[in-house]
């Protein structure tokens, strides 16, 4: 397969097509966490990618693994009780087509499987629809969201579909980026969970957060959610501010003209034109994307999605971490040598975990990045206001156009939110709209 | 395979590519052994090595159910169960016999475990690893329970003796099931030598009561003789003094721990090793092997075709008779003036208690059978002594 991977300075790795050659002296992983989940979570994950590699990579998938799943209960007794609860169960769905897609979207399933377990994933602060709950892997690549059981018979409707659009547009997409996707039972209760890709860096700290969905309803970040330590905006706060992306004019307006035809061309005709290949430079190419994604989104009847946009300021990036310096160098004397500006913090390393052997690569200077693993980062064009890093991903697509209509049907009111929505708009509608709002804010 | 070898006290590291195991078998009761134990000896990489065995070590398990839907069909059932008894004990066991969890895990799940003609007591089955370094016995449940009961003064008398004794070495043991029907096995080293063949093999007791190899036995390619056979073969074990009196004391010692645990009916395993004769039978196979290069793919002694040597076989090639104390932890050489012989002796079938045996015995009600003919003569003590003296006068 054609691909747009590129690693950043592995660690003597002979890439093969299918296997890294890991040259590490092997680390006694103990799952530790805060909460039995995570550390069920940890060893799941461990057991599923080791379950993985003792599996040959097909040449290619067939339809039983888009309704496979590994299962697996463990019973302990007076075993293995310090870190691991005596009894769970974790079973995988689809596991061939999630290695996959990992691999599609350039990750290599050991690097994923060190992400996840060789320290406890974090909670994070940020909240899905519902409540949903948010954890974050140790070293931020990874976003690990709790989902129902509806979202999990979506995700199952809509695999075969998705895998095959990851397909064609190489894995250059908007689109979250599934990774895999799990039931945890511990203590008899049942957690669902799917892992994607973080949309945010996970070095450069966002400043500013947005969820924009292009429509005006209730598009205004709560009292209490504005006392939070970063927010999460919406569209009129966006608009209030006169907030725009500066991400480039002349190349932005190329574009707009030629994605005005590719709107107009039929939905069923997704490939990509030369003239596009030649415009990936850059930017702009976030609107071209927008605009298969929304196509894409609105065959499969889906709405209810947002373009989550987070902010890096990059020089107040730079000035918070001379005040980092500053407090760490004042404090060394009274530390046990947690000085001398090592961050800790939301960015600091876990004291025991060496370089993931993909940090090693190079130096970042200040707004800088790695494009292939901070894969959503735009930076601002060289004359734009303020020097920015832009991460720009669609996010939470699993609302499926019936399932609401069944919903807003049964609690016969449209006085709430979302039925008020579902009385106008649909999901043809509703990805014009959206991706309409997402061009006006970029410059 | 691996150059770069450290060797610290409880982990090696491994600069090996990682190799991808498929657990390929022809039945899939040995596909679940291998995925086991690779899954087995994996947790416990991940469970700190405690710095002493607490008495809940003794009685714990780890159980793991697997229920596959569509996926990893080829060479693995769809539901299977691996219990592991005691997993923390056997991981102390393995490190005081000198045996390293990735080694075992390599020689038990690199290749599949190969069917054994040797029978155990009321037909057990066997299995050895690829390597035939060690042998995976199918037993009862009873024997699970003895095993239980034992494993407390066992694991003790091994810490006692520093790993150095004739008695089973035990490994691991494990609980299998497959397609609803459950198998345990117990897996010890070998005997015998991974390398050296065995022409000639005695299981030895010490008594006279119908000690003899039947016809159908001494069809077999490796009959298993007896100890009338070996009375009136007229075999004589030639040891030199100095390894005579280490190997008594160490069976002294042994016998002794069995007779104060009540087992008895177990056997000194005796396989003998002849240079010159494996000399001879080597040049007529490579003779044969020259003859057939052009038909066939050379199949030799029977390493599987994709599986590198093992780490600790590979440094430098032994000559003929010669063999690695290390692994071949029962070998002894012949006495020099003496043909040239190699011998491998230990003590097998440990796990008969004595009142387990008087039950089943008044419950038969009958005397006439074998092991109930002896029963009304003799206990464990009498046992013991009456089978060492024995094996004293067969070592010159």
């Amino acid at each position: 397969m054609s691909s747009n991977c590129t690693s950043a300075a592995p660690v003597s790795a002979s890439k093969t097509k299918t296997k890294k050659k890991h040259f590490i002296g092997q680390k006694v992983k103990l799952f530790r966490a805060s909460e039995p989940i995570l550390s069920v979570l940890m060893w799941g994950v461990n057991h599923t990618v080791n379950e993985l590699s003792n599996v040959p990579v097909p040449v290619m998938l067939m339809p039983d693994d888009f309704k496979a799943y590994s299962k697996i209960k463990v019973d302990n007794h007076l075993f293995n009780k310090e870190n691991l609860p005596s009894r769970f169960k974790f079973k995988e769905y689809c596991p061939m087509v999630f290695r996959n897609l990992r691999e599609r979207f350039c990750i290599d399933d050991q690097d994923y499987q060190n992400s996840l377990t060789r320290s406890a994933p974090l909670n994070s602060d940020s909240q899905g629809r519902f409540g949903n709950r948010f954890l974050s892997s140790y070293d931020h690549r990874f976003v690990i969201k709790t989902v129902s059981s509806e979202d999990i018979a979506e995700m199952h409707n809509i695999l075969k579909k998705y895998h095959q659009f990851i397909v064609e547009c190489h894995g250059n997409t908007l689109l979250p980026q599934f990774l895999g996707m799990y039931r945890l039972t511990v203590d008899g209760v049942e957690t669902y969970m799917v892992v994607t890709r973080n949309v945010f860096s996970h070095r450069l700290t966002v400043h500013r957060k947005y969820d924009l969905k292009g429509s005006t309803v209730s598009r205004e970040a709560s009292d209490k959610e504005k006392a939070k330590e970063l927010p999460t905006f919406k569209d009129n706060d966006f608009l209030n501010e006169g907030h725009k992306l500066q991400i480039g004019d002349d190349n932005k307006k190329y574009f707009l003209e030629k994605l005005k035809r590719d709107v107009e061309v039929s939905v069923e005709t997704f490939c990509l034109t030369d003239s596009v290949v030649l415009c990936l430079l850059s930017e702009a190419l976030s609107c071209f994307l927008c605009v298969r994604v929304c196509q894409f989104l609105a065959t499969l009847k889906i709405m209810d999605y947002s373009l989550l946009v987070g902010i890096h300021d990059v020089e107040r990036a730079e000035q918070e971490e001379m005040d980092v310096d500053a407090v760490g160098e004042e404090e060394e004397y009274e530390n046990d040598g947690m000085g001398g500006g090592v961050l800790t913090g939301s960015f600091g390393t876990p004291p025991d975990s060496p370089g993931n052997p993909l940090n090693c690569g190079g130096f970042f200077g200040p707004g800088e990045f790695d494009p292939s693993v901070d894969v959503y980062a735009i930076k601002s064009h060289d004359s734009a206001v303020k020097k920015e890093v832009y991460f720009m991903a669609i996010i939470d697509i699993l609302t499926h156009y019936d399932a609401k209509k069944k919903a807003a049907h049964a609690a016969k009111t449209v006085k709430h939110g979302a039925g008020a929505e579902i009385s106008t708009v649909n999901p043809e509608q509703y990805s014009k709209r959206f991706y309409e709002f997402m061009s006006n804010i970029l410059s | 395979m691996a150059r770069s070898v450290y060797k610290t006290k409880t982990k090696k590291k491994h600069f090996v590519a990682q190799k991808v195991k498929l657990f390929r078998a022809s039945d899939p009761l040995l596909s679940v052994v291998m995925w086991g134990v690779n899954h087995s000896i994996n947790e416990l990489s991940h469970v700190q090595i405690p710095i002493m065995l607490m008495p809940d070590d003794f009685k714990a398990y780890s159980k793991i159910k697997v229920d596959n839907h569509l996926f990893n069909k080829e060479n693995m059932p769809s539901h299977f169960k691996f219990k592991e008894y005691c997993p923390l004990v056997f991981r102390n066991l393995r490190e005081r016999f000198g045996i390293d969890d990735q080694d075992f895990l390599n020689s038990l799940t690199r290749s599949a475990p190969l069917n054994s003609e040797a029978q155990g007591r009321s037909g057990a089955r066997f299995h050895t690893s690829y390597d035939k370094r060690y042998v995976i016995k199918t037993i009862s449940s009873e024997d699970v329970a003895e095993m239980h009961n034992i494993l407390k003064k066992y694991h003790q008398f091994i810490v006692e003796c520093h790993g150095n004794t004739l008695l089973p070495q035990f490994l691991g043991m494990y609980r299998l099931t497959v397609d609803g029907d459950e198998t345990y096995m117990i897996v010890t080293r070998n005997v015998f030598s991974h390398r050296l063949s065995v022409y000639k093999k005695y299981d030895l007791k010490g008594s006279t009561v119908a000690r003899e190899a039947s016809d159908k036995e001494k069809a077999k390619e490796l009959p298993t003789y007896k100890d009338n056979d070996f009375i009136n073969d007229g075999q004589k074990i030639h040891i030199d003094g100095e390894n005579k009196k280490m190997f008594l004391e160490k069976l002294r010692k042994d016998v002794e721990f069995l007779a104060q645990l009540k087992l008895m009916d177990y056997s000194l395993l005796v396989g003998i090793h002849d240079v010159e004769r494996a000399e001879q039978e080597e040049v007529e196979s490579e003779d044969n092997e020259a003859e057939e290069e052009g038909e066939s793919d050379g199949g030799g002694i029977g390493t599987p075709p994709d599986s590198p040597s093992n780490t600790l076989d590979s440094n430098k090639p032994l000559s003929p008779g010669e063999f690695d104390p290390t692994i071949d932890v029962y070998a002894i050489k012949s006495n020099e003036s003496e043909q040239k012989e190699v011998y491998f002796m230990a003590v097998i079938d440990i796990l008969q208690h004595y009142d387990a045996k008087k039950k089943a015995a008044h419950a038969a009600k009958t005397v006439k059978h074998g092991a109930g003919a002896e029963i009304s003569t003799v206990n464990p003590e009498q046992y013991s002594k009456r089978f060492y003296d024995f094996i004293t006068t067969i070592l010159s």
